[in-house]
């Protein structure tokens, strides 16, 4: 060994060190799985429950209810009989392909996953723009949330709560999550201060001014958040499958490792379908909630 | 001769002509790194025995059964598979080895590789019927199903895994789902490893497909379900072994060859080192061994490599010869 070895070379940690330091935290990880691994399987049990009985709703109700309910609810939400027809169509085409076991559980676990995003993205995002030192942490974390290759705790979380739908949809939470808590901490800090001022001289409290002022102000900054959380809900379908969540990613997992490209079109398609019928919806339901904004957006 | 280097087709054309010449200096030669730890281990070795001892740019792709084979057959690319589990994609074999596409070096496991349905240790030693596919069926109840809990849950082999088909056809076959028994795909190599890691870490039981040798059945110990037959070979071949099987008899899991496979074009362009790897195989014990250590020291192919051939001189050395051999030890780090 030259003296001069760390200029060439990096001087990186010995290689018997690093494989004590990675098997540390290995057996820590486990020691702590089998201790509280139990503890924390029942506390999702709730969860794991209410998303095998919404699954079964979505495939036991006959075909053409669960249609009628999605068109009843498309044509609520946009006022648009195009896009209710379009709707309509998308599930005739799914179903005649044979996919429409795998599109019910795509969607219920779609769903639930984007209902518990907005649920913890909102608050999140609401406490992050209140305080700049909560911004820059929570920013943080989002950005590792974002990039982090999504095997890396996926498999951790095989090891604490076993395959299936619940590690699934804390994966697809983990990587969907950061648009709606982004857009709802940018959506009120963009909300005027003058408007505040204004609020806060008829006397409002903060939760009043937060809920009758910020957030109504936001909502379109935060239907764009959910808009998105959505998107990559549904960009996720085929990861979530890796861990053994029914749907159309599995047949599309299929058909990359048999080299079957129709299968997995097919089945890529009707993640699309899918994409395009929720963004239409989310957003003709954004347009329609902000109307009154009209004046304001200068729309 | 000049020109040639300037222009990629007289490249060729004079890579075309001079077979002999390339054929001592091997060329750009890839392998296919197998996502699990033997074949990684071996692609590792025989990277690194190609590149210090026959000269080849020798280099590592990502591989996996299926899609390697295919682009071997295909493609011509990668030249090495160091590690192919041929039992259920034998057809594709035998007609690329007949089209000349592909070469059969050898066995990379001597013994041959072992498949199967298994339950941890810890159910056998408690309840020894657990050993056969009989006491499955009666004590199905202990399996519980992670999402149903009116069903029993059989871990199967990974979507598009070519074990996918055979798992599937003898879960038919046994009439599993008769006792309560559900197919869960676990949707990936990780998934299925994941879910024994933690049946094993809280003693839970777990019964699926898997395979062996692998690092997993090195560090948990399972115990192989007798079916209470024998092998059928030729309704395996048949049937077990295809996708549109109908009616799929109960047989064992024949062991199956994994071979050393190789592109035509590698075999004829680099003889010397398409003969190192006809005598490169381990046996079953051998592989345990350097998977137990990869296990026990988290290490990946590349140290494992290392390890091997600072410590295997006895095992590797007779796969070449003395003047490569030489060679070999004064590239390893000291």
């Amino acid at each position: 060994m030259a003296e001069t070895s760390w200029l060439t070379e990096f001087p990186e940690m010995d290689r018997n060190s690093l494989i004590d330091l990675r098997k540390m935290f290995d057996a820590g990880y486990r020691e702590f799985s089998r201790s509280y691994g139990d503890a924390i399987e029942s506390f999702f049990d709730p969860l794991l429950v209410f998303l095998v009985w919404f699954e079964k709703l979505l495939i036991q109700s006959p075909w053409w209810a669960v249609l009628l309910v999605m068109t009843v609810l498309a044509y609520l939400g946009s006022r648009s009989i195009k896009l209710s027809l379009g709707v309509v169509a998308a599930f005739l085409l799914i179903g005649y392909f044979g996919m429409w076991d795998n599109t019910m559980r795509t969607m219920s676990i779609i769903m639930v996953s984007t209902l518990l995003s907005i649920a913890l993205g909102i608050p999140i995002g609401i406490l992050m723009s209140r305080s700049d030192r909560a911004q820059a942490v929570v920013k943080t974390v989002l950005d590792v949330m974002q990039t982090m290759p999504a095997f890396v705790y996926l498999i951790p979380v095989v090891m604490l709560l076993g395959i299936g739908k619940v590690p699934g949809v804390i994966a697809v939470v983990v990587y969907a999550i950061p648009p709606v808590i982004r857009l709802t901490n940018l959506g009120i800090r963009l909300v005027d201060q003058e408007v505040l001022e204004a609020a806060t001289a008829y006397g409002a409290s903060r939760w009043q001014r937060l809920v009758g002022v910020q957030l109504p102000l936001a909502m379109p900054n935060i239907m764009a958040g959910i808009n998105q959380t959505i998107m990559m809900a549904l960009a996720m379908v085929v990861i979530a499958s890796m861990i053994g969540v029914k749907g159309l990613g599995q047949p599309v997992l299929k058909s990359i490792t048999n080299q079957y490209f129709t299968m997995g079109l097919f089945n890529g398609l009707a993640i699309v379908a899918l994409a395009i019928i929720f963004d239409r919806l989310s957003q003709a339901c954004a347009r329609r909630t902000q109307k009154h904004l009209g004046d304001v957006r200068g729309e | 001769m000049k020109f040639a280097r300037f222009c990629l087709s007289a490249v060729i054309f004079s890579f075309l002509i001079y077979p002999a010449s390339a054929a001592a200096e091997c060329g750009k030669v890839t392998l296919a790194d197998m996502n699990w730890n033997s074949a990684s281990l071996m692609a590792n070795i025989d990277k690194y025995i190609l590149r210090h001892g026959y000269g080849c740019d020798a280099e590592l792709v990502p591989g996996d059964t299926q899609p390697t084979g295919t682009s071997m057959i295909e493609k011509g690319e990668p030249d090495i598979a160091s590690e192919l589990w041929s039992n259920s994609f034998t057809e594709a074999l035998a007609k690329g080895v007949a089209e000349k596409r592909l070469r059969i070096a050898g066995k990379s496991l001597s013994d041959g590789g072992e498949e199967g349905f298994w339950v941890p240790k810890y159910m056998v030693d408690k309840d020894p019927s657990l050993a056969t596919i009989e006491g499955i069926r009666k004590n199905a109840k202990l399996f519980k199903h992670p999402e149903d809990p009116d069903k029993s849950a059989f871990y199967g082999c990974p979507a598009g895994w070519n074990c996918q088909v055979t798992s599937g056809n003898l879960f038919r076959a046994l009439k599993l789902a008769d006792s309560g028994f559900d197919l869960v795909d676990p949707g990936s190599g990780a998934g299925l490893a994941g879910s024994i890691a933690k049946a094993y870490e809280r003693k839970a039981p777990w019964f699926g497909y898997y395979w062996a040798p692998t690092g997993i059945l090195g560090k948990y110990e399972m115990v192989k379900v007798d079916f209470g037959v024998g092998v059928d070979n030729e309704h395996w071949e048949k049937c077990i072994s295809q996708a549109d099987c109908r009616n799929p008899k109960v047989s064992m899991y024949p062991s199956s060859s994994v071979l050393t496979v190789t592109t035509e074009r590698f075999a004829s362009k680099a003889p010397e080192a398409y003969g190192y790897l006809t005598r490169r195989a381990f046996t079953n014990a051998l592989m345990n061994k350097n998977l137990a250590w990869m296990e026990a020291n988290q290490a990946d192919g590349d140290v494992a490599m290392e390890h091997f051939l600072k410590n295997y001189e006895a095992v590797w050395s007779k796969w070449v010869s003395n003047d490569v051999r030489d060679k070999i030890k004064t590239a390893l780090p000291k």
